[in-house]
């Protein structure tokens, strides 16, 4: 697996959390490939230097969430059902940063008019067909 | 399973307790992060453990029995002040702990020596105190020990040579044995420990996993439009541990259920709700010091 894990031991996020926040980013970008090996819980724990029972604890929760599966004695590996044809793990990570957004722009007083013209030009800017550094 | 089981500790001197009723369990395959202000036990804990000093009252387990002399070759310490003999070089004491313990890898020893920096031929007298750590900690996993009592094993050490002890220790638990530890670095117990106890004043006020900690407790926060509001009894919810009101501002420190408390805030009549993660010095400094914790969050938002 490429080297893209990293955690922040000193943020207020659960480092298990923080590991299966990014296997998930990268099972959606497709950094980690369906079929593909992760690091035994060891070898993560001993890389991140972090307690092995946290990394167990975030491959338990990987496998809850049908992201991986882990077959004994052969390792733990990115479900080849779920990323080629749906991108749910995209679905999802898109549906929290949506909702984290509309959460912050209620709690700061915003109305559902405002809060749809800022996403109507947020939709805009990002996913216009121009084709990509053709923005006029 | 437990490999340590501390209960009901107690270690008075004079007629001052020094450890007051401490329990704790270490699990096997695990490490321990004991956190607490000087003066707090933890050594004093460590010491008892070691039968190096003697409990005034309390249990200490390893594996479901008492400490006996055979445990000694299972059990791996590092002591606060580093005990070295001064007239004795490194090499000397690799020498030492060959003899007293059956288990003990001289090589590996010496590797670790040369890990850390140390050079081996130097006499104890002419280490600086974070050799003098460093000798105490390569001797100490050169023991092949189950067990490992490492009180405040990073001290003196520069950045690099503490993250190599943190690595260390994980690669202990990782082979499934138990590790406490005991550091005033919280970042350290905060990365490497999974289960944490604080302790003040000779007892345990706060403990659990690391993570479990991080994800409960919450700092929940809103704005009321007049400074003569009502919390409508949010503030006697058993999760609600503390209340700050400055002004319109009320900051709730919770032990669960944020997002609830969130939601009852708002229903209230408060705007601006937000839900504040906290990190363990955070935890930390509350559990201790709440008045201190409380300048300390708010100096943080104003900067951030």
């Amino acid at each position: 697996m490429p080297a893209v894990l990293t955690v922040d031991p000193r943020s207020g996020v659960p480092i298990y959390l923080q590991i299966v926040e990014q296997v998930k980013r990268s099972v959606a970008l497709g950094v980690l490939r369906a079929g593909e090996q992760l690091p035994t819980v060891k070898q993560l724990a001993i890389d991140l230097t972090v307690n092995p029972n946290t990394v167990a604890r975030a491959y338990r929760e990987l496998e809850r969430e049908a992201v991986i599966e882990t077959a004994t004695g052969r390792g733990s590996f990115v479900r080849t059902d779920e990323v080629e044809s749906s991108p749910r793990v995209a679905v999802e990570i898109g549906r929290d940063a949506v909702e984290l957004a509309l959460r912050e722009a209620k709690a700061v007083g915003l109305d559902r008019d405002e809060v749809r013209a800022i996403f109507e030009a947020a939709l805009e800017r990002w996913f216009s067909e121009l084709p990509k550094g053709d923005s006029q | 399973m437990s490999s340590i089981k501390i209960s009901n500790l107690r270690k008075i001197y004079g007629s001052t307790p020094a450890v007051d009723g401490l329990s704790l369990e270490v699990q096997s395959a695990s490490v321990f992060g004991l956190l607490g202000p000087n003066g707090a036990g933890k050594t004093t804990t460590f010491k008892c453990m070691l039968g190096l000093a003697r409990p005034s009252s309390g249990e200490i387990l390893y594996d479901g029995k008492p400490l006996t002399p055979q445990s000694f070759e299972r059990i791996a310490y590092v002591p606060e002040r580093n005990v070295l003999y001064e007239w004795l070089t490194v090499d000397e004491h690799v020498e030492m702990n060959r003899r007293a313990y059956k288990a003990f890898d001289p090589a590996r020893a010496r590797e670790l020596l040369s890990q850390f920096g140390v050079d081996h031929r130097k006499r104890a007298s002419a280490l600086s105190k974070g050799m003098r750590t460093a000798v105490m900690v390569a001797c100490a996993f050169a023991r092949n020990a189950e067990i490992l009592v490492l009180d405040e094993p990073t001290s003196g050490l520069d950045p690099v040579n503490q993250r190599h002890v943190l690595s260390l220790i994980i690669n202990e638990a990782a082979k499934g044995n138990s590790v406490i530890f005991s550091s005033h670095q919280i970042g350290q117990v905060e990365r490497a420990a999974e289960t944490i106890a604080i302790v003040d004043r000779g007892k345990v006020i706060l403990s659990g996993l690391v993570d479990d900690l991080k994800a409960d407790r919450k700092i929940v926060e809103g704005i009321f439009p007049d400074v003569g509001f009502s919390l409508d009894g949010i503030a006697n919810d058993p999760r609600v541990s503390r209340v700050d009101r400055t002004e319109r501002i009320v900051r709730l420190l919770v032990t669960a259920g944020a997002d609830e408390i969130a939601s009852r805030l708002s229903a209230s009549g408060a705007t601006g709700i937000r839900v504040l993660d906290l990190n363990l010095e955070d935890i930390f400094l509350y559990a201790v010091s709440p008045v201190t914790a409380t300048t300390d969050i708010v100096t943080k938002e104003q900067s951030s």
